[in-house]
């Protein structure tokens, strides 16, 4: 969790997540949903970030939008761009599609095959790796017919094959000298956390986390150097399986190359945008060139992955599967080794939520997107899975994008809150100030239609709500989308589109009640 | 363990639907003028006091005399002990139709239905699975539209019909698909001697099998050939059936929130359909098996009279032409068909709960 | 919520819009309109018939058998050549004992699209009444209901059909009653058809009865019939509308089957004015230079049953609610 000073000097920052100017729509044949216009906003490292608004007003296509999960057909994200990492997702946006809109209900959209199978590789590398999701409904976005331990394990293979096979190599080849270099290291160490936090690390690099334990109390108990460096050795080598090194070499280049593929092709992505047509090309002749290669030299390890996935990758999973006790146990899992094993539908809700966000968490990403993530849940699971993503947040520095039409836990949980209303943020600021300085009607509206215990009695049982519905995202209101509802709308409200725009320092307000934007510029 | 109690329930459970169906075939037949039954039994060229004889025999083996409750109680309790009934000489084309005892007839007949429904289910799966699959993948497509036509197509399409098509379509390239004298049951084992010189013994009672059991390549082969039509003509509705429902099940798969966590998880698109959608899409598909199979047993009726096969569906029809009405064939056939479909479906309900995770008992 | 927000939605008739949203989604489906335009086309000339029996010479009373067109002596010819010269009776030549083709063909429709209309109509009525009431009454009713309709599903239809047709047939020749074939095959077929609707409905009623509306109505005094009327069977109606257009084809195809096998206790004979017997009549010629007059009515009847397939279908997916946006 950061604090409202560093909040204030993030200036100098670069944000985890950037959207500029997002534009997503639906095409039904009731007619066009401008389910998003122009949102945009910045999420920084280590932030938890409030999205808020009344249901059915875009937060949930904003944050499909971000993983550009929308569906299509319908949806489509029609302009924008999403920075994810310094990586713009929506590089290759403008050619993925032509959109011909002859009427509301009658559009014609030209998809690009070719440029939509290279996005979605692109994507498929970055969601679950940079960035995951939970969703609302845990019981519906779990597989039904697949354990919760292959479910999980399968992000760990699909993102972490590169890094686990080096581990296993170097398990496997280690050697004594290894060990006494760890004894070598913890001789000069004292401090007890010190010493913990090295063996820790000494034995994750090696791929052996499941003897840190051991080797810790053996190092703790015992003070004959030789006697410990055997028994360390000892305990190494029964760990150490008798695999094929090789093969193990084998698929890590073979993912290597993959890898390089992906990277060139993020190159070429962005010099086809900044208009490099040269440097594209050669990037593209590049790729061409590795998959020949790849497809050439990996024949028959592609050939056997793809029928006997399993066996080939038989270590992998044994590795993941440990990897994904670790997650269960890290999201406070009860009998994670019972848990790894089951369906779906034998959880309970709270421990399907768990089992998502490790599933979210099982390849390290730096961002969290959570929808409304506990409205399916009774209370006090609510306030644990609530503390659980606090915790994450706090212990390991991950970014979480938090949905909720709920304003207590935005208090509970945020640094940032985005008020959005009917497809715009109209509100942007932090927490406190939200709470204190509502500057928007609708965001103040919202306030007040909280329940408060420290008004007076009378008036706690009966507070305000906003009169009036949601528009409907098909003919929104011109102007301030807001407008029919605001109890200060004024003549220009209607005609012209309020632009969220700095009203104090960290405070962005869309409203023309504090913009200083004159009735002339209506045109 | 639990499975053997789920399957027992369920057999316990057929029972009455099982009795049901004879009973109502029962009350049916109870319907037909008793004379004309008695008349069939009788050979008019006898003299008049051996065809009084006749008619008396025919009231008792009928069981006319008594009650209709009680006639059918003894049916049941024949049943219960293997006696199904009689099925009485045709005096009008003697030979052409099945006489004897009802339950070795159905014996006799039902192995090449049976033959010709597994090679027809087989090719439709094969089929209906990867093209469905597809099809599912990539829904209001033009070869989504292309799948849609065809598998209406194959609602649409009278069996008789495609069954003629294709035996005047393929008779003239390859005559030897088509049997003129139709595919041997079993008993009739000339048919295979002359083929392959020696006699066969006939352990699953299906050409096709049997040779193969006995390592007869050519001569499985020939037989084979014989149902390489019929086996088609039959797959048709079947297969149309099978697609639709893969289709909409994978349609309906991919709409799922799970499918949705699958991309965002970043599993590619390939890997999605082929791991998280398919699945999913193809366990209730199993559930409509049996609906499906139903029709093709139906369908099997039209197909063995085109090609002449001596099927179950054959011996069904031959309990009501040539003006006879065989109470016993007719009551033995339904129950037949009944138990035929009836554990068809059982089997596909313990393959779908082998196979759904979600499903205990 | 505005007061006044939702009047102008009330006064709406949600069904009304309802058809409106259908028909205009219908329309944008093409196979389903395709479907819908030729089979209009086939029941427009059902219709024909009967309004103007005399027009084409084939309605109702006009054709009960096809000896109308062979004249008085009955001579078995092979099929003859389509000629344009002769009227439009010979357009397609003639078939078998010299019936032209075209003319049989229109009868043998009329036949086979208004019978098999009361099928499946008489079906859904019955199949309606049995499974909202059972489904809506509960209890040992509908545990009967659903152990008959077990017993209809155990069996392949076309078995029980060819069963019942010949017993029914038989009974009646006993009891010297003449009953032309057709309405013999329709009368078996209404008692095996009913259960599917009866089946499709209760599993309607079941979900409409735990909703809470009804609740509400049982709660202000409304009776339990008139709760099964007004707000059941509107519910069934849409899903057994589905049901009905693909059933179509299916029963017109039972009753072709039928006419097709050698069921001798029938009395279908060439000069039956259906699909299905002048089909199988004419198979003989199927291999020599006749073979269009087994060909032309089975392609007749198959554009049928596929259009009709086709608009079904597209019914049914216009309909669902999870695939409408
Ligand atoms: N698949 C879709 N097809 C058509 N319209 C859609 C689709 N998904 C979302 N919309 C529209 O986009 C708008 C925003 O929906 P969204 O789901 O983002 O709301 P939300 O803020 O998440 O609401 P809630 O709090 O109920 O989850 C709504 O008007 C909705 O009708
Ligand atoms: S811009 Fe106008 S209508 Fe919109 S919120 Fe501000 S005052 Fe109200
Ligand atoms: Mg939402």
């Amino acid at each position: 969790m950061i604090t409202q000073e560093e909040i204030k000097t993030e200036q100098g920052k670069v944000p985890y997540i950037e959207v500029k100017n997002l534009v997503t729509r639906f095409f039904t044949s009731k007619g066009i949903v401008k389910a998003l216009e122009n949102v945009s906003f910045k999420i920084y490292p280590g932030e938890v970030y409030g999205l808020v608004g009344e249901s059915g007003c875009g937060k949930s296509v904003t944050s499909t939008s971000i993983m550009d999960l929308i569906p299509d057909p319908p949806g489509r994200i029609l302009d924008g761009e999403i920075f994810i990492d310094n990586f713009n997702i929506l590089s290759d946006l403008k050619s993925l599609a032509k959109i011909k809109v002859r009427s509301e209900t009658d559009v014609k959209i030209k998809r690009n095959k070719s440029a939509i199978k290279r996005h979605n590789f692109i994507l498929s590398k970055i969601r679950g790796n940079k960035i995951s999701m939970i969703f609302q409904e845990p019981f519906l976005a779990l597989n039904p017919t697949i354990s919760i331990g292959k479910q999980i394990s399968e992000v760990i293979l699909l993102h972490n094959i590169i890094g686990m096979a080096d581990s296993i190599i170097k398990r496997e080849t280690m050697k004594t000298t290894d060990v006494d270099e760890l004894l070598e290291q913890l001789a000069e160490i004292n401090d007890y956390s010190m010493r913990k936090k090295i063996i820790n690390q000494w034995t994750r690099n090696f791929g052996i986390p499941d003897l840190e334990a051991s080797i810790t109390s053996l190092l703790d108990h015992v003070t004959d150097q030789k006697y410990v460096a055997e028994q360390i050795a000892h305990m190494i080598e029964e760990n150490q399986r008798e695999i094929n090194i090789d093969r193990i070499k084998e698929i890590r280049d073979y993912y290597t190359i993959e890898r390089k593929i992906f990277e060139l092709t993020l190159n070429q992505i962005q010099f086809e945008r900044t208009g490099e047509i040269k440097k594209a090309q050669e990037a593209k002749a590049k790729i061409r060139a590795y998959k020949a290669m790849s497809k050439k030299k990996y024949f028959k390890l592609r050939l056997e992955m793809r029928f006997f996935s399993k066996r080939v990758l038989a270590i992998f999973h044994k590795e993941a599967r440990r990897r994904v006790l670790e997650l269960l146990t890290l999201v406070n899992l009860a009998g994670p080794e019972v848990v790894i094993d089951e369906y779906p539908h034998e959880l309970s809700g709270g421990m399907q939520q768990r089992a998502m966000i490790a599933m979210a968490l099982a390849s390290n990403p730096k961002m969290l997107i959570a929808d409304e993530p506990t409205t399916a849940l009774d209370v006090t699971t609510q306030a644990q899975i609530l503390e659980l993503i606090g915790e994450l947040n706090k212990v390991m520095g991950m970014s979480v994008l938090f949905i909720t039409h709920d304003l207590a836990v935005i208090a509970e949980m945020c640094n940032k809150v985005g008020v959005m209303y009917a497809g715009n943020i109209v509100e942007e600021t932090t927490t406190e100030e939200i709470f204190n300085d509502p500057k928007h009607p609708y965001t103040v509206g919202l306030m007040n239609s909280l329940p408060r215990a420290d008004k007076k009695r009378e008036k706690e049982l009966k507070f305000e709500t906003i009169p009036g519905n949601v528009p409907n995202l098909i003919t929104p209101p011109p102007g301030c989308r807001f407008h029919p509802r605001c109890k200060f709308a004024m003549d220009i409200c209607s005609l012209k589109k309020p632009k969220l725009t700095e009203v104090s320092e960290n405070h962005k307000v869309a409203c023309f009640l504090y913009s200083n934007e004159s009735e002339d510029d209506v045109a | 363990m639990e499975l053997k109690y789920y399957i027992i329930r369920r057999l316990l459970v057929l029972i009455p639907t099982l009795l049901g169906l004879l009973l109502l075939t029962f009350i049916l037949l109870d319907a037909l003028p008793k004379s004309f039954l008695i008349e069939q039994f009788v050979n008019h060229k006898l003299p008049i006091p051996a065809q009084n004889l006749e008619k008396q025999q025919a009231i008792t083996t009928l069981g006319l005399n008594l009650s209709p409750p009680e006639q059918f109680l003894i049916y049941v309790n024949n049943l219960i002990h293997g006696n199904w009934g009689f099925m009485y000489p045709n005096s009008e084309g003697y030979g052409s139709y099945y006489s004897g005892p009802v339950l070795a007839g159905i014996m006799e007949y039902f192995p090449v239905t049976l033959e010709i429904a597994i090679f027809a289910v087989i090719f439709s799966i094969v089929i209906a699975i990867p093209l469905g699959t597809y099809i599912g993948s990539k829904p209001n497509s033009v070869s989504d539209q292309v799948g849609r036509v065809f598998s209406l197509s194959g609602y649409a399409m009278p069996t008789f019909f495609l069954a003629l098509v294709l035996q005047i379509a393929i008779n003239p390239y390859f005559p030897s698909f088509i049997s003129g004298q139709g595919y041997p049951s079993y008993t009739h084992l000339s048919w295979i001697k002359s083929i392959s010189g020696t006699e066969v013994s006939t352990p699953t009672h299906m050409l096709v099998f049997d040779s193969l059991l006995h390592g007869d390549f050519s001569l499985a082969a020939v037989a084979f050939g014989h149902l390489v039509l019929p086996v088609l003509a039959l797959s048709y509705g079947f297969l149309a059936g099978l697609l639709r429902f893969i289709r909409a099940g994978m349609v309906d798969a991919s709409n799922q929130e799970y499918v949705k966590t699958a991309r965002a998880k970043g599993v590619p698109e390939k890997q999605v359909l082929r791991k998280h959608v398919r699945k999913n899409a193809l366990l209730p598909s199993i559930t409509v098996f049996g609906l499906v199979f139903s029709g093709l047993l139906g369908g099997a009726v039209v197909i063995e009279e085109v090609y002449d096969l001596n099927g179950l569906g054959r011996f069904g029809l031959s309990t009501v032409s040539g003006g006879y009405i065989q109470f016993f064939g007719i009551l033995g056939t339904t129950l037949f068909f009944g138990i035929v479909l009836v554990m068809a479906n059982l089997i596909v309900d313990v393959l779908y709960a082998l196979m759904d995770p979600r499903i205990r008992y | 919520m505005i007061p006044g927000a939702n009047k102008e939605e009330k006064k709406r008739n949600p069904r009304l819009e309802d058809i409106k949203d259908t028909a205009k989604l219908l329309v944008k489906n093409k196979l389903a309109l395709t479907g819908l335009i030729i089979s209009s086309f086939y029941i427009f000339f059902a219709i024909l018939d009967v309004i103007y029996p005399q027009y084409l010479g084939v309605g109702p009373g006009v054709v009960t058998t096809l000896t109308r067109f062979t004249g008085p002596n009955i001579v078995l010819a092979p099929p003859t050549d389509p000629t344009f010269s002769k009227g439009w009776y010979y357009f397609l030549g003639t078939t078998y004992a010299n019936i032209p083709l075209l003319p049989a063909m229109l009868a043998a429709l009329y036949n086979d699209i208004w019978d098999s209309a009361i099928v499946v109509g008489s079906g859904a009525v019955i199949g309606i009444l049995v499974g909202t009431f059972s489904g809506y009454f509960g209890k040992i009713v509908d545990e009967l209901v659903m152990r008959i309709t077990d017993i209809f599903f155990s069996i392949p239809y076309l078995i029980f059909a060819i069963i019942m047709v010949t017993v029914l047939a038989r009974v009646f020749a006993a009891d010297n009653i003449t009953i032309p074939p057709l309405t013999i095959i329709s009368v078996s077929l209404i008692v095996i058809w009913w259960p599917t609707y009866a089946r499709l409905t209760r599993s309607i009623t079941l979900s409409v009865k735990s909703q809470k509306f009804i609740e509400a109505s049982t709660a202000s005094g409304s009776s339990r019939v008139r709760n099964v009327v007004v707000h059941v069977i509107p519910n069934v109606l849409s899903p057994v509308f589905v049901q009905i257009s693909l059933d179509i084809g299916n029963v017109i195809l039972l009753f072709a089957t039928l006419a097709f096998l050698p069921l001798t206790f029938l009395n279908l004979n060439e000069f039956t004015p259906e699909l299905g017997s002048m089909i199988s009549s004419s198979e003989t010629y199927m291999l020599g230079p006749g073979w269009f007059s087994a060909v032309i009515p089975a392609v007749f009847l198959l554009i049928f049953t596929i259009s009709i397939n086709l608009f079904g279908d597209g019914l049914r997916d216009v309909l669902d609610p999870k695939l409408r946006r």
